[in-house]
């Protein structure tokens, strides 16, 4: 402004040092970045120093693994992230890699391992189920000791079973074959879970099948090379001569397999890790192969067999005055030369002999096993192929003395290992006796037998079941009503004979019919027995009907009522009552006339009457005779099939045996249904 | 530094053209003798360059902590106990989180109060300091003034994002459940505000006057 006349003043020397003090005051001021950069610098160093390494890890996959997310976890606390994920050149698998913190990072080195924890779901159960809501993580494993790092690792495919840092021994076993075996799968030692095994693999010629088991401490103190481990898979069937073994162990080893060991006999060695032990196939197996652990020299011996060795196997017997002394090692064909010369094929069995087997001390050597067999082969022993078991379906070597056998002596030279001689085994006599049992049980009639009984039977039913039959009781029953209707005629008779008592006079003419009815009495008398017998008869047929006898009673039946109604029965009362009615009319003429010249008359055709009448009825007795000849014989014929004949006894006995038979083939029926077994054992 | 009092006959006058010094917290003005407002008690010091060296210092200062507010995560979400994993975001993480999540307008607030203010705030407080003092045109002095005056506005409203993590981390501790804790990105970021604030009132606005010519180019 121009009317502001006066210029402004210099700055007195007091507001100069007032304004170079202020100067210098504002350089204070620059502290505060300094401060703040070093702070952040610090800051920043610290977390650049905090890092950690970083280590690669190759995974199959990555499930699961998210960058910034996934944690690396030693013992369950998180020791490093994982920071990125990438494929390795090949793209084969992934790369992870972990920030690991700064202070685990030194102890993580060649033998770590690490692993992916996920949910898993196995035979020993649900594990990880926490990584669910958490997501996987990748543990790792390393020991305590600070060597030299490592930043690239090979990631295991699943958790290992065994933790490096647990206490016990490692060893290996050898099997065949791996079946039921899977890894994870538990030692038992007495039933108690000992170890686990782990790494199946098949051995570099892929002949056998190696299985790491590793035995915690402090059960691998029991551990020596004693020891026998076997298999305990599954569940096992065995049929003995003891009947029918079913084992099962636990049900995890019928999922996953196991293995148990035992240490039968002492004096085994402790056993340095990576032992090599042998998998036997079972228990038994195992506690009979003791010899197994026997780590006295061996004596390996071979003999040549023509006999076919089928039935034989590797690891069958070797027995020695029925002592189990090796075992069968190997079978092979050999081409040899007979007697004459020719070629041909033998089998050649090396056997495995244990020297303290044989009785020899502890410390033989197979020399002196070779040497005790040499002088027992001069003394006649040989070897031969034997059967055993209970079917003899499985071979066995057996080395007995065998009498009368030709001079031999071990050929201690040959290749590859000594021969002994050996005789042919005592093999095919028992397949021929089994085999002839087997064709004779085959050979039993059983059909026909059967076939028989059933015809029988039938027979027996239709006999039975036949109307003949039935009618047989019957027809009786009408022949004996036959003989009372003639009974009751013949009473008319007499009684009518008595009503003419009338005329004194006609007392001889009384006495001719009394002796006439009289005699008709006798033949009525004879009547009932003829009844009885007709009855002892029929209850007879009642006893035994059958087709012929029924026919034969009908026959006589018919006889019976034959002359029943013949011509001379019917006749006889007939002639009675004409003679009673002309005696009747006599009487009445003379009541009538009472002359007695016609009385004599009278009296003469009255007894001419009478002798007809005596005439008749002495016919009578022959009537009743022939009756009675014939009721006799139906008597006799029922006689002879009577209870005490010896067609009835033959036919008893023959029934009896018949269903005593069938009761035995149903009960054998019945114990073979039960137990099929005891068709071939017996009971 | 003074101009030369020869030259004092321009249109425009200011305080310390006119040998006097204003007090810069309630602007009456004293004559340069006088060390001390009477009125407010300020300490009354005369417009001076050397002034702005303690801008720079506090802007360098709330620079250096806006590095580590932008690489170290602003929050720590945990949520399951930390089972189901920790969220860790930094700003511009946070940001592209949004983003992916389809929450644009959040995304951009975010972004604008956490990213472009403060680093709008660097270029203007250092351009301040830069041409203050400077020769300049009326307009151009009244247009940093203007600018002036928005920092000064807008660095009260920078602490957004340490509100939002300090309401958080205070009400999301659910436990087991969630749970916010805040980050060291938080603390660097409430720095680096300070500092930019502080920066922004080091800064002398009667320094934006010093550099007007002494009388109007054009006149």
């Amino acid at each position: 402004m121009t009317d502001k006349p006066q210029p402004p003043k210099p700055a007195s020397p007091v507001r100069k040092t007032a304004a170079r003090a202020a100067q210098a005051g504002v350089n204070v001021i620059w502290i505060v970045p300094i401060v703040a950069l070093i702070v952040t610098l610090a800051i920043a160093w610290n977390s650049f120093r905090d890092r950690g390494t970083l280590i690669d890890i190759e995974f199959a996959d990555a499930t699961g693994i998210t960058p910034g997310d996934t944690t690396l976890r030693f013992r369950e606390i998180v020791v490093g992230q994982v920071e990125g994920v990438r494929f390795t050149d090949d793209l084969s698998s992934v790369v992870v890699s972990i920030r690991v913190d700064k202070d685990v990072a030194p102890y993580i080195d060649d033998e770590s391992s690490f692993w992916i924890v996920r949910p898993q779901v196995s035979a020993q159960g649900v594990t990880r189920l926490d990584t669910v809501l958490t997501g996987a993580f990748i543990e790792g494993y390393w020991d305590a000791e600070i060597t030299e790092t490592a930043t690239r690792f090979a990631g295991l495919e699943r958790p290992p079973l065994i933790r490096s840092d647990q206490k016990g021994t490692w060893v290996k076993l050898m099997m065949d074959d791996a079946d039921g075996l899977s890894e994870g799968a538990p030692i038992l030692f007495r039933g108690v879970e000992v170890g686990r095994l782990e790494n199946i693999r098949l051995s570099e010629d892929s002949e056998r099948v190696r299985v790491d088991a590793f035995i915690r401490a402090p059960h691998d103190a029991r551990l020596t090379s004693a020891s026998v481990f076997w298999d305990t898979s599954g569940f096992s069937l065995s049929l003995g001569s003891q009947g029918l073994a079913f084992n099962v162990n636990s049900l995890s080893s019928v999922l996953q397999g196991g293995v148990a060991f035992d240490t039968l006999i002492s004096g085994g060695q402790p056993v340095e890790p990576g032992h090599s032990f042998e998998l036997l196939p079972d228990e038994d197996t195992a506690r009979s192969q003791l010899f197994v652990s026997d780590d006295s020299e061996r004596l390996r011996i071979a003999m040549l067999i023509d006999d076919s060795v089928e039935g034989l196997s590797k690891g069958a017997d070797v027995q020695y005055q029925g002592l189990r002394v090796g075992s069968v090692t190997d079978i092979a064909v050999r081409l040899g030369q007979d007697d004459q010369g020719a070629e041909r094929v033998q089998q050649l069995i090396t056997l495995t002999i244990a020297p303290r087997r044989l009785g020899l001390p502890e410390d033989a050597t197979a020399d002196d096993a070779l040497e005790l067999l040499s002088r027992e082969v001069a003394a006649g022993v040989r070897g031969r192929i034997a059967s055993s078991g209970f079917l003899g379906t499985s071979l066995i070597v057996e080395l007995v003395p065998v009498p009368d056998a030709p001079q031999a002596v071990i050929d201690v030279d040959a290749d590859p290992v000594p021969l002994i001689p050996s005789v042919a085994g005592d093999l095919d006599d028992f397949t021929n006796s089994a085999q002839g049992l087997v064709t004779r049980i085959g050979d039993l009639p059983i059909e026909e037998v059967m076939n028989s009984a059933r015809d029988m039977m039938d027979s027996i039913t239709a006999i039975a079941a036949s109307e003949e039959t039935r009618a047989i009781p019957g027809a009786l029953r009408k022949a004996v009503e036959d003989g009372s209707v003639a009974l009751e005629d013949v009473a008319q008779i007499t009684s009518r004979l008595r009503e003419a008592d009338s005329g004194q006079s006609i007392a001889t003419l009384i006495e001719d019919a009394t002796a006439a009815v009289n005699a008709v009495t006798e033949a009525a008398a004879d009547m009932p027995e003829m009844v009885e017998q007709i009855d002892v008869a029929a209850a007879a047929v009642e006893e035994f009907g059958f087709a012929e006898i029924s026919a034969q009673a009908e026959g006589i039946m018919a006889d019976l009522r034959a002359m029943l109604g013949s011509e001379d029965a019917e006749q006889l009362p007939r002639n009675l009552s004409d003679t009673l009615a002309a005696a009747t009319g006599l009487m009445n003429d003379l009541r009538d006339g009472g002359a007695a010249t016609s009385l004599n008359d009278a009296l003469r055709s009255a007894s001419v009457a009478a002798d007809e009448i005596a005439k008749s009825v002495e016919a009578l007795p022959a009537l009743i005779r022939s009756l009675q000849a014939t009721a006799g014989r139906a008597d006799t014929l029922f006689a002879s099939y009577g209870e005490r004949s010896a067609f009835n006894n033959e036919l008893i006995t023959t029934l009896r045996e018949l269903r005593r038979a069938t009761a035995a083939f149903g009960s054998v029926a019945r114990l073979i249904e039960r137990n099929p077994r005891a068709f071939i054992l017996g009971r | 530094m003074s101009a030369p009092d020869s030259d004092h006959k321009g249109p425009i006058l200011t305080a310390h053209r006119a040998g006097l010094v204003g007090c810069h917290r309630c602007g009456r003005v004293w004559p340069l003798e006088q060390h001390r407002c009477t009125r407010c008690g300020a300490h009354l010091v005369p417009p001076d360059r050397r002034g702005l060296q303690k801008v720079w210092a506090w802007w360098f200062a709330g620079l250096i902590c806006y590095v580590p507010a932008n690489l170290f995560p602003m929050m720590r979400t945990e949520t399951f106990a930390g089972l189901a994993g920790n969220t860790e975001s930094t700003i511009l993480g946070g940001v592209m989180e949004l983003i992916h999540h389809g929450s644009y307008d959040i995304a951009l607030i975010v972004f604008v109060a956490s990213v472009i203010v403060p680093i709008g705030k660097f270029l203007a407080i250092a351009w301040l300091a830069t041409v203050a003092g400077q020769p300049a045109t009326v307009d151009q002095a009244h247009s940093r003034l203007k600018v002036y005056e928005v920092v000064e506005f807008i660095g009260r409203w920078s602490m957004i994002d340490v509100f939002v993590v300090a309401i958080l981390s205070a009400l999301v501790q659910l436990g087991f459940v969630a749970s916010i804790h805040p980050g060291p990105a938080a603390v660097s970021f409430a720095l680096s505000v300070a500092f930019t604030m502080l920066s922004a009132q080091s800064f002398d606005a009667r320094l934006i006057w010093r550099g007007l010519p002494l009388r109007r180019a054009t006149d």
